[in-house]
């Protein structure tokens, strides 16, 4: 037993041996506590979860759990006044300074020590006064000023004015700091005007999860958008996960589908009823056509019903259930073939096994409402291995072919089965492939003739081709080379790599297209597996590329996300053969396409299949003077759903028009621009060279900046020390620099051309909610989090307020969570108390935490349950079906996976890459030297 | 004896050939922004065209230098260079997925190509006529008879 040291006078201290610590007494009062008076000084209020005053404490590990040094408890757990003004750059400047204070490191003790009286009291668990007003997202950042302008104007406006005028504010960049939490704005308000839609349902206009569009008010002329330097675009997730909680789309059962006889759009809630409501005018083209007579009846009842009650009056996104005439066969069933690597690397790697673990597991998910569903499976090395799955039988039996030059199917029966009726040697099979390849040493793959194979098999129907493949396709039709040179990458040429190898996955993918086959492309790959060439099949087949690179299923991290993207890729309710066209208002056309389709007619985008969560852009020009006060933007997507209806999904999107280039500015979504420029800037390095693309996001900020100060602020165009810009667009530079410091597209010497192209092919088709964490990610500080961050709330699971991208938030006792949707990183400081690794990871000390994939446990402590809770949300609260790892990231561990994780704060100086201040300051000195 | 006038006469044929196959491109470009044809189709014909073409100018150029007829030849030598570069960058085939990011680009190069050919015709008719006209009236110039080498 020892003296504890520092008793303030009137308190005795006494050993307590059951539970090893000593008990504290306060002589006058007779009151005793557990924690040194000096830092819980007659401590009224007893801290929530602990045990009631005077109470001797249960042995146990809980007791245990608590006997921090002082400072320790407040390096960790963060004091109050720092995180009360988690924004205030005056409590960040406190950040502490790591110093040895007595035998441990103990940063707190120096605010101790400087007379810090208001002591913490309660564990890490407890509420903190300090959050209450740095909660997230309740409250906005007090610091701002605008929103109370906002509140002012909206005061105002509420006094009855009509017609809010637009807010309009412009912010000076360099002198304001950008939070993260205004990425998750709402896209500024559509305001269209009154009496434009015949239905006063909030849902009249597109959420902008299914459309939003770079400007949210039209310029009448294109001169105006010309001069104002936005790209017009359209931004498009026409089918998007529903998550519990979601809206689902109504569906229009009566097969009613009143369309314009000269446009073809579809009704919606902007037409005008005229007549007496026996005709209809249109709204893009004005044309009076006839209300169908059915259009008032209820079928369901057989009696009259009402018009205003029907969907597709009511809701910007409905489904039609489509009759005959919009088919050209019956609807086709959905078809799965699997085509399986089996060579050496497949089998070691684990992934054969995975593979068909999960489909083994997925048969009852994949869609088969009525039983129609098809299913084959091919397997491939050197040669081709069909597999023949009589109906109601368990056996099996192998067909091989070796002939890859010209594949031929063995067999015109049993290969493509159907699910149910053939479930016995589908389940039979899929449980013995990876052991009847155990022993298998080939090296080689033919996945060309295996895609050749498997498009025979499907393509009198159509459906989906899902290829798992280990290794680079060598043989036959589509073999390809290691052509990656590390000798030029970061040079000029390196948009070579970019671009497919070989004709044979362009032309191949056409074939596709015309036969609604549809390619999913999971690569697995522990070298070089060209998938710039690879990809290029999912891209014109509306398909979706996964790369999982050196998978190794040993790792229970690697199967265990292989497993849940695959199975949320099988079960998803995907639909067929669909084709998807905008219509819009004339004066509007549609001019350029992006993301993952064929092309087919200049407005007509073909797609075997529809995959949900994937998103794409669409420019649109103007292109004569639009004089009505109001655009409508219509896309139809004709499909069939995984339960065999013909369905078309219409998505509206009304947008006001405007004269002004203030109104335009004000309504810039920048969050779609970012889309949309992600895109063409992937585009770009592929035609053009990385640098080209690069300069182009930048000259695209720039122009945008320089017409805004020449024609919006006062400064004109004479320099000024400001880089000016409107509210509502003052993440942009932010998202910019992200794009231009992102694997697919930063200058760097050090990316392997895979990772390149995969981090291409995901921000050509991520939907803006997994894209803006993909460019600019979110960083949390897990250490000093609020009370209530982790622990369930109104809306689940409360996450911790974002902090700003740039290392100075780091700190070196803290431990910090980075994630951009695709992987998290947990950063922890060299000098993370033992504690906390101990309650987070279970392990004594920093020393022997080991960085790296991780699974982390879940302890039964408060803390590591928070910090699971928040890393569980953020894994689940994106649609799609990425599932991101988990790395722990040691500030001393190995230098490449700390660069990866810091290389996600983009607004640190990196490589030749500019931080955020500098950026903004080269960007101004362009503004200021371009305008003459 | 005549083998230049065969010659010119052979390139009257081609060009009024190469004229027909622009005329040709340039109907099926409008007819794919009409949406008559779909890009499939549309560059699986027009792809049987492009290398016979380009080849077929590239010997009309070669017998241009053989025979020495200078001019001839440097009006042609631009657009087999063109064509050459083409072919090494291997972009010389119509592209179904790209094509409608492309056509602007297509139908101007198709209206370049059909204003040259058309030019070339009446240039090497000229030539023809001319030479036709010299070898009735039996005098042709004794330079020419010297660099004729065909």
């Amino acid at each position: 037993m020892e003296t504890p040291p520092n008793l303030p006078p009137g308190w005795a201290a006494q050993w307590d041996s059951t539970h090893q610590r000593h008990l504290f007494i306060e002589s006058a009062t007779g009151r005793s506590q557990w924690e040194h008076p000096a830092q819980f000084p007659a401590a009224p209020v007893a801290p929530i979860d602990a045990q009631p005053q005077g109470q001797p404490q249960p042995a146990g590990t809980s007791g245990k759990r608590r006997q921090y040094a002082t400072g320790q408890t407040q390096a960790y757990y963060g004091t109050p006044d720092t995180s009360g003004a988690q924004y205030a750059d005056a409590a960040y400047a406190a950040g502490q300074p790591a110093q040895a204070g007595g035998q441990l490191f103990t940063p707190g003790l120096l605010a101790e020590q400087g007379g810090f009286q208001a002591q913490q009291q309660a564990p890490y668990y407890a509420p903190q006064e300090g959050y209450a007003n740095g909660q997230y997202p309740q409250q906005p950042d007090p610091a701002a000023p605008a929103h109370q302008v906002n509140q002012m104007t909206n005061q105002f406006a509420q006094m009855g004015m009509g017609q809010k005028p637009f807010q309009f504010q412009t912010v000076n960049l360099l002198s304001m700091q950008p939070d993260p939490r205004d990425l998750h704005r709402p896209p500024p308000e559509i305001r269209l005007p009154p009496n434009a839609t015949v239905s006063p349902s909030p849902s009249a206009n597109a959420d902008p999860s299914y459309k939003r569009s770079t400007i949210n008010a039209v310029p009448t002329t294109s001169s105006l958008l010309n001069k104002s330097k936005v790209p017009f675009a359209l931004i498009i997730t026409p089918h998007r996960t529903l998550k519990e909680g979601d809206e689902a789309v109504p569906v229009v059962s009566d097969t009613v589908i009143a369309r314009c006889r000269r446009c073809r759009t579809y009704i919606n809630p902007y037409v005008q009823f005229i007549d007496g409501g026996n005709r209809w005018k249109c709204c893009m083209c004005s044309m009076s056509n006839e209300v169908p007579q059915l259009f008032d009846w209820d079928q369901a009842r057989n009696a009259p019903g009402d018009r205003w009650a029907r969907a597709e009056l009511n809701h910007s996104v409905v489904e039609f259930i489509a009759p005959t005439e919009y088919m050209v066969r019956p609807p086709q069933p959905p078809v799965y073939a699997f085509l399986i690597d089996v060579s050496h690397a497949a089998v070691q790697s684990g992934m054969v096994a995975t593979a068909t673990r999960t489909i083994l597991e997925s048969l009852d998910r994949i869609p088969n409402e009525d039983n129609r569903t098809k299913i084959a499976i091919i397997a491939f090395d050197v040669a081709l291995y069909f597999f023949s799955l009589a109906p109601g039988q368990t056996e099996t039996s192998m067909l091989v072919v070796s002939d890859l030059d010209d594949v031929f199917l063995p067999k015109p029966t049993d290969l493509l089965v159907n699910l149910t009726e053939s479930r016995g040697a589908i389940e039979a099979l899929l449980g013995r492939i990876s052991d009847m390849f155990q022993d298998s040493h080939t090296v080689g793959s033919a996945m060309g003739p295996a895609l050749q194979a498997g498009f025979k098999m499907i393509q009198s129907i159509g459906g989906k081709l899902m290829v798992l493949s280990a290794s680079l396709p060598t043989l036959g039709a589509g073999a390809l080379k290691s052509r990656e040179d590390p000798k030029i990458l970061g040079t000029s040429k390196e948009s070579s790599l970019l671009q497919a190898a070989s004709p044979f996955y362009k032309t191949f993918a056409i074939e596709c297209s015309r036969a609604q086959v549809s390619v999913d492309m999971f690569l697995f790959a522990s070298g070089y597996t060209d998938i710039a060439s690879l990809s290029c099949l999912p891209h014109y087949t509306s398909g979706q590329t996964y790369f999982y690179p050196a998978f190794n299923a040993a790792r229970s991290e690697d199967a265990l996300k292989f497993a849940h993207e695959f199975g949320t890729v099988l079960s998803s309710p995907i639909c067929f053969e669909a084709v998807m066209r905008v219509r819009a208002s004339k004066g509007l056309r549609m001019s350029e396409f992006h993301g993952n389709f064929f092309v087919r007619s200049t407005d007509l985008l073909a797609m075997p299949s529809v995959p949900v969560d994937q998103s794409y852009a669409i420019e649109v020009q103007i292109e004569e003077t639009i004089t009505a006060p109001f655009v409508v933007l219509q896309t139809a997507t004709l499909h069939t759903t995984a339960f065999g209806e013909r369905r078309i999904r219409v998505v509206n999107l009304a947008l006001p028009t405007t004269s002004s280039m203030s109104e335009l500015y004000s309504s810039v979504d920048e969050v779609a621009l970012a889309t949309l420029l992600a895109n063409k800037a992937v585009e770009r390095t592929i035609s053009h060279k990385l640098e080209d693309a690069r300069d182009a996001i930048t000259n695209k900020l720039i122009d945008i900046m320089t017409t805004y100060k020449g024609s919006m602020t006062a400064a004109g165009s004479g320099a000024s020390s400001q880089l000016a810009i409107s509210d509502n667009m003052k993440m942009l530079p932010l998202l910019c620099l992200g794009l231009l410091k992102h694997v697919g597209i930063r200058q760097s010497a050090q990316i392997p051309s895979d990772l390149r192209a995969y981090a291409e092919a995901l921000l050509t088709t991520l939907p803006s909610q997994l894209l803006v964490p993909f460019i600019h990610p979110t960083f949390y500080s897990l250490h000093n989090m609020p009370p209530e961050a982790g622990t369930v709330g109104e809306q689940g699971i409360i996450l911790p307020p974002p902090l700003p991208l740039t290392s100075e938030r780091l700190e070196r006792h803290g431990l910090f969570l980075i994630e951009d949707g695709q992987t998290i990183f947990l950063w922890v400081g060299r000098d993370a108390v033992p504690q906390l690794v101990q309650d987070v990871f279970n392990l004594p000390s920093y020393d022997q935490l080991r960085g790296g994939k991780i699974t982390l446990p879940l302890l039964d402590n408060p803390f590591s349950q928070r910090v699971n809770a928040i890393i569980a949300k953020t894994r689940e609260m994106r649609r799609g079906p990425y599932w991101p790892h988990l790395y722990v990231v040691k500030e001393d561990g190995e230098a490449p996976l700390r660069l990866w994780a810091l290389s996600g704060l983009i607004m640190d100086r990196a490589e030749q890459m500019p931080s955020y201040q500098q950026y903004l300051g080269q960007v101004r000195d362009k503004v200021n030297g371009s305008s003459y | 004896m005549g083998g230049e006038a065969w010659l010119f006469l052979f390139s009257v044929l081609a060009s009024a050939g190469f004229l027909f196959t622009t005329v040709f491109f340039l109907i099926m470009f409008s007819d794919l922004e009409t949406d008559y044809i779909n890009p499939i189709d549309l560059c699986n014909k027009l792809n049987q065209f492009v290398l016979p073409e380009n080849i077929a100018h590239a010997i009309i150029t070669t017998l241009f230098l053989l025979c020495g007829q200078w001019t001839a030849l440097l009006i042609n030598a631009p657009l087999v260079a063109f064509n050459a570069n083409k072919i090494l960058q291997k972009n010389h085939m119509y592209d179904a997925t790209e094509i409608f990011r492309t056509l602007p680009n297509h139908k101007k190069e198709s209206f370049i190509k059909l204003g040259f050919y058309l030019l070339s015709f009446f240039y090497y008719l000229y030539r023809y006529v001319e030479m036709i006209a010299a070898l009735i009236a039996g005098k042709v110039p004794l330079v020419k008879v010297k660099e004729s080498s065909c």
